[in-house]
């Protein structure tokens, strides 16, 4: 069984406040230091902080990392995240081009690329996870709830496209 | 079923192992041209130039065949395919019949009629046998004939082993293909800063050399040197189709199920001439990832799904030492015959260069090189979404409130093209 996670890493940007604890304990768990360089999820800011989106590999199914690094690097492990094997990566950064989110980060020790392995050597919830208990932009959800609410958001765009016609007064 | 397959390469793994995961009985037969396990052809540069370990290259190892039950038939190049007959022959003269049959024999190395073009130290490494004994040959001057990916790439694996390398192209810019002249010129400049020589505009004429290699001559002048590599591009492998009877153009024609004009027979990879999936123009991009896409939607086909494929798409980066480029979708070459009102984007930062190239409002290719890139893949999904550049423009600075569907990627594509917070 894989640890902690075949769960999927939910992000609510509205609730982000840009505190950036999720990248310090990213960087921690994963090279020992406090520096947000090294976390595999980045917050970009904007409009000084008043909107804040956390960026993080979302693992995609068919994800194009997977077929356009050029040494086959780029692979799916056990808990379904997609990681970087740094013995074949050669930093060409294929990965960071192509994703639709600019998500993979450049090491800066060594120019391979990093992505969320989701913590896969943990128990319990991924340290950013963890990090943002008070914010709650982070979540994980297993794959059903993440299914589940796909489909509650579809149905609001949808009655938001489609507002239900005004009945007449009876 | 008995599902026979030509080529061992990217394509025809992915067909055969896709297949095997649906389909436990049916029989899958892979005949080879090499004697190795399936390799990335897009890894022997790095291995070459001792980046990795030889081991690196391979995505399959033998044992894999076997748990797979596919049957992998080494050194059979097919030489002859028989359609009425539903037979395949190979260069050692034997015949495999089949019920399906898929072209994955890839392309070939384009080998340009120069004299001298087969002395001794001229090399490649477009198959890893070629690229064994480039790396174990030995030598210290080396002479490039080409300058697209390829060749870049094999000038910098040369660079790193201590060749002393030398790219000479005859168009009027490397990489001519990929990039525009604005972006290469920068490139150029980067190789020649590694101190890589780049001759553009030049035309080789011979290879000299009694036994061995010593020395290129162009229209311009001679170049001492112990190795040559061809880097000339790819062609299509479609004589074998061809003699067959199945419709060919620059490479085998496929309807939307990649199937070829000859019933039960598909083809995939670098072989096929299919159609680029943003603008429905024919296409020959022969890149890895269309590859793969192509030989899953055969895979599908053969399995009984109808499955269609959307079409090819250009990616490619350009990397060596500390310099990283990407490019997609069109060049302004490629675009400049077209209707339709061309708008070039273009910053330019010092090492970094951000090149995007509209038409009618929409992006339709981009280049980048340097910290740009970290953004080029949010240029890539406003291609395929057709996102109108204009809208992004009127809706700023309010972007991320309202005004936009993607409110925080079109956020960072206003940034990138200029627009100030
Ligand atoms: C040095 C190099 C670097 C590259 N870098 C990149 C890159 O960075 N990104 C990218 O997207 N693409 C890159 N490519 C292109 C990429 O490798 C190809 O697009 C991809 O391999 C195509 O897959 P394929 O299966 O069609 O062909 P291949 O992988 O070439 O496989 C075809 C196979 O068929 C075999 N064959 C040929 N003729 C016969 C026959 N008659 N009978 C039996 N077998 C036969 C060949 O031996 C070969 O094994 C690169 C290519 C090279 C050579």
């Amino acid at each position: 069984m894989p640890k902690n996670n075949s769960a999927i890493l939910l992000i609510d940007s509205e609730k982000c406040t840009g505190c950036r604890l999720c990248e310090m304990a990213c960087s921690m768990l994963h090279h020992g230091i406090l520096s947000p360089h090294r976390a595999r999820l980045r917050v970009l800011r904007f409009d000084n902080g008043r909107c804040n989106v956390p960026v993080v590999c979302q693992a995609c199914e068919d994800a194009p990392c997977i077929k356009t690094c050029p040494m086959n690097a780029r692979r799916r492990i056990g808990n379904q995240a997609v990681i970087t094997d740094e013995d074949r990566c050669i930093g060409c950064r294929a990965c960071v081009y192509v994703c639709p989110f600019g998500a993979p980060v450049v090491n800066p020790d060594d120019g391979k690329t990093l992505t969320c392995d989701r913590c896969s050597d943990e128990d319990g919830p991924p340290w950013c996870v963890r990090a943002c208990r008070d914010c709650g932009a982070l979540k994980t959800v297993t794959a059903e709830e993440a299914v589940a609410r796909k489909s509650r958001q579809r149905a609001e765009q949808a009655r938001a496209a489609y507002p239900p016609k005004k009945r007449p007064a009876a | 079923m008995n599902v026979l397959i030509i080529g061992n390469g990217i394509a025809g793994n992915e067909v055969a192992f896709f297949l095997r995961r649906a389909r436990p009985d049916c029989r899958i037969t892979i005949l080879s041209a090499e004697r190795f396990p399936e390799y990335d052809p897009c890894s022997l540069p790095y291995f070459i130039g001792r980046d990795v370990p030889r081991d690196a290259v391979f995505r399959k190892d033998w044992q894999d065949y076997r748990t797979h039950r596919i049957q992998l038939v080494l050194d059979h190049p097919a030489t002859a395919i028989d359609p009425a007959a539903r037979e395949v022959t190979t260069a050692p003269g034997m015949r495999f019949g089949y019920d399906r049959l898929v072209l994955a024999h890839g392309g070939s190395l384009y080998i340009p009629p120069i004299e001298g073009i087969d002395r001794d130290g001229v090399h490649s490494c477009k198959q890893l046998g070629s690229a064994d004994r480039l790396d174990q040959s030995g030598g210290s001057a080396a002479v490039v004939i080409g300058s697209g990916a390829i060749g870049i790439e094999a000038a910098e694996a040369l660079k790193k082993r201590g060749y002393e390398v030398t790219i000479v192209e005859l168009l009027d810019w490397i990489l001519p293909a990929l990039f525009d002249p604005e972006t290469s010129q920068r490139l150029a400049a980067n190789l020649e800063g590694c101190g890589i020589r780049v001759l553009t505009s030049e035309k080789v004429l011979r290879i000299e050399g009694a036994e061995k290699v010593s020395a290129v001559v162009t229209d311009k002048r001679r170049i001492p040197c112990d190795t040559v590599v061809i880097a000339t591009g790819v062609v299509p492998g479609k004589a074998l189709a061809q003699t067959a009877g199945i419709d060919v153009a620059r490479g085998i024609r496929v309807d939307a199920h990649l199937q070829t004009s000859a019933a039960g027979i598909y083809a995939c990879g670098d072989c096929v001439e299919t159609v680029d999936a943003c603008t429905g123009e024919d296409a020959m991009f022969q890149l890895k990832h269309n590859a793969v896409e192509q030989a899953r939607v055969v895979a599908r086909n053969l399995i009984g799904e109808p499955a269609a494929y959307p079409g090819a798409w250009a990616f490619a980066r350009a990397h060596f030492f500390d310099t990283h480029a990407v490019t997609f979708g069109k060049t302004t070459r490629a675009t400049q015959c077209e209707l339709g009102q061309l708008e070039i984007i273009e910053r330019d930062e010092g090492a970094d260069y951000l090149r995007i190239i509209t038409k009618e409002g929409r992006v339709v290719g981009g280049q980048a090189i340097g910290r740009f890139g970290d953004v080029i893949g949010l240029f890539i999904g406003a291609m395929w979404r057709k996102d109108a550049i204009p809208d992004i423009r009127a809706n700023w600075p309010h972007i991320i409130r309202k005004g936009s569907p993607y409110p925080w990627t079109h956020r960072q594509l206003g940034e990138s093209i200029g627009l100030k917070p």
